[in-house]
């Protein structure tokens, strides 16, 4: 029982971390920039997430305005900090990024104050039980079904619509499909505004399961995240969400067997080493 | 053209204006403040300041010390021995403060401990638990109960609960570790059993695998170290698993913001602390009211605790006149006080000794459970040890 709690808690964990790894993978496939301040968006989501929830009682009005205003808040910071950079080499774009991630971090301390915000009523709390031993918040396990579903819809999208299959050949080789009819800035707005969009709404999910929201609370992903893109093989989508859910896990177990001498957080970049010593290319790569 | 040379001696006016009140600020005395006013802990710092600031704004209102008032020079520490190092010297070199006094967590203060005790400026460390800070010197006061001693009587409210088996989570840092190592020490004595233990880090809030692993050892008791802001979700997910076993946490907790977060999760959690809401003491009671009225929240214990180790500096600064060094030490190490957080007085370790006060939350406040008072169990060390 306990092993099969210990699967559920990582797949739960892993969920969020796919959700926020997505994005970054989108953008690291189109531009090659390690987008640092992609957790900004999701800390920015948590934001208007909650505030949005007190404010009108509906956490799906909440959900909305997080993905609407982290997604739009991804293509301004794509447009003002990113664009002019990209002639340069991309540790200059890296830099940027660190550099407004911390800023973003000290901005909502001074706006929001340091203490954060919690749901006064949060929602989706109640009790599951499965199977006798299995007990759930209902927040955990809808984390899980939706990141299953959003996924799923991106993947139909990017196979299946003529954004997508634009989106995918820009990646490919961005000079050719400019000179098929694509328009290059269109399909960057598009993908940074997709991906923030899946930060954001990630950042609600983590303020539902914890009730807490933090100016801090993007400093653990925005490094992960890294971790688990490299990991998935950088830029792919699949090998993203494999990573996620399997380091999920992997920490999941790790946190109780291991914890004596490696930290939650080392576990991730001790898998991370011992991956690349064998799969120098990352565990899912294509090529 | 003409607008600006009847500008002109607005600005002389100006510039001696600011020479006056720079003079006059030059007169005051300082003492310094190190709290982490951003990163992680910017939510204890800002209690703390605002705690402070109270103690020093009553002792000006009431006439200051010796005709001058007190200035609190204030440096944001961000909870990091990096900063505290830098901040402590200026406060030393540049501010050159009479005395000076802890905001802030164990790590950024036991880091500037040894720079004030070089200098010979008494530092009085609000809630800082761990050991090491009083062993910098004889220029050190702590007015909580550290580290240990907290971890002790801990046990004790095991003991107290009638319970047996008791699972440790324990915040990996100076303030976890302290606190897990007094519990452990006190545990076999009490005739308490660990059954396991667990470390978790500050960036924490997603406890999952661990709250599993707690629900199968099945414990009568979680003795878990934490700030409310990873106890709130820490206690919410243990509760969300099913986990009905009593829950003890301490002063890290002690915020009302800690209930806002695990809601109704939070009820029945016990804290040892060093503020009681329900005393009966007027200083306990003013300063309650008073806090209130300043800042319009609650006050929680690391606003009690620094407004009190304020005071202990204004008190001695009374009787020394505003002279600092080995006077103000002096007068410091001699008085006794009358606090928020109890009557104080301090060993020849500048520890106190003080009962260890049990708070439980209950209908959305903490309320008085207990108090344990032993005073061989909760005996600070002292410079024998």
């Amino acid at each position: 029982m306990l092993t099969l709690n210990l699967v559920a808690q990582g797949l739960i964990q892993g969920s969020i971390y796919a959700l926020v790894a997505l994005g970054l993978t989108l953008v690291y496939g189109l531009l090659r920039i390690l987008h640092v301040a992609h957790a900004a968006l999701f800390t920015l989501g948590g934001y208007v997430g909650v505030l949005v929830c007190n404010a009108s009682g509906s956490l799906a009005l909440g959900f909305l305005c997080a993905a609407l205003v982290s997604g739009f808040g991804g293509v301004i910071m794509f447009r003002l900090a990113y664009q002019p950079l990209l002639k340069q080499p991309p540790y200059v774009a890296l830099i940027a990024s660190i550099g407004l991630f911390i800023a973003s971090e000290e901005a909502f301390r001074i706006i929001f104050g340091p203490q954060g915000f919690s749901f006064t009523d949060p929602s989706l709390q109640q009790q599951i039980v499965i199977g006798g031993g299995l007990q759930f918040k209902l927040a955990e396990l809808l984390v899980m079904l939706s990141t299953a579903v959003i996924i799923g819809i991106l993947a139909w999208l990017q196979a299946r619509t003529r954004v997508g299959i634009a989106c995918q050949a820009t990646v490919s080789d961005p000079q050719m499909a400019e000179s098929f009819g694509i328009s290059l800035r269109q399909v960057r707005d598009i993908n940074f505004f997709v991906g923030s969009a899946l930060a954001g709404f990630a950042g609600v999910w983590v303020a539902l399961l914890n009730n807490l929201v933090e100016p801090t609370m993007g400093s653990v992903p925005s490094y992960k995240a890294l971790a688990i893109i490299v990991l998935g093989g950088l830029g792919s989508v699949p090998g993203t969400l494999a990573a996620a859910l399997l380091l999920g896990v992997i920490e999941s177990f790790g946190t109780i067997y291991l914890g004596d001498f490696l930290d939650r957080n080392a576990i991730a970049f001790a898998f991370l080493i011992a991956v690349l010593m064998v799969r120098p290319q990352g565990l899912f790569a294509r090529r | 053209m003409k607008s600006r040379t009847q500008r002109f001696p607005l600005l002389i006016v100006a510039a001696a204006a600011m020479t006056f009140s720079a003079s006059a600020a030059w007169a005051d005395i300082k003492v310094g403040f190190n709290v982490p006013l951003t990163g992680f802990a910017a939510g204890d710092g800002k209690s703390a300041l605002d705690g402070a600031k109270l103690a020093v704004a009553q002792a000006n209102a009431a006439g200051g010390v010796a005709g001058q008032k007190i200035e609190l020079v204030v440096y944001d520490d961000q909870a990091s021995p990096k900063e505290a190092v830098p901040s402590a010297t200026k406060m030393v070199e540049k501010d050159q403060v009479v005395a000076a006094v802890s905001g802030s967590y164990s790590g950024s203060t036991r880091a500037a401990a040894s720079i004030f005790q070089r200098a010979q400026v008494p530092y009085v460390v609000a809630y800082a638990i761990h050991p090491d800070i009083t062993l910098a010197g004889d220029y050190m006061f702590r007015v909580s109960a550290m580290g240990e001693v907290q971890g002790r009587g801990g046990a004790k409210l095991v003991q107290n609960l009638g319970k047996k088996n008791v699972v440790l989570i324990t915040l990996k840092n100076d303030f976890g570790q302290a606190l897990a190592a007094g519990f452990k020490e006190a545990a076999p004595k009490l005739g308490i059993n660990i059954i396991n233990e667990y470390e978790y880090g500050m960036p924490d809030r997603q406890f999952g695998p661990l709250v599993s692993k707690v629900k199968s050892d099945n414990p009568e008791v979680i003795y878990a170290s934490g700030y409310f802001f990873t106890a709130g979700p820490l206690v919410s997910q243990l509760r969300a698993a099913g986990i009905t076993a009593p829950i003890i946490g301490q002063e890290g907790y002690d915020s009302e913001k800690f209930i806002e977060i695990a809601g109704d999760a939070s009820e029945g959690t016990l804290i040892t602390t060093s503020l009681d809401r329900d005393s009966s003491s007027p200083s306990t009671k003013a300063f309650l009211a008073d806090y209130k009225k300043a800042t319009g929240s609650g006050a929680d214990m690391v606003a009690a605790a620094s407004y009190t180790a304020a005071s202990v500096v204004i008190e001695g600064l009374k009787k020394t006149g505003g002279k600092g060094g080995e006077a103000l030490k002096n007068a410091i190490a001699a008085g006794t006080y009358d606090m928020p957080i109890g009557k104080l007085a301090f060993n020849d370790l500048h520890e106190v000794k003080k009962d260890v006060q049990v708070q439980v939350i209950k209908d959305k406040a903490f309320h008085r459970h207990s108090v344990i008072s032993d005073p061989v169990l909760l005996a600070p060390p002292t410079k024998a040890k």
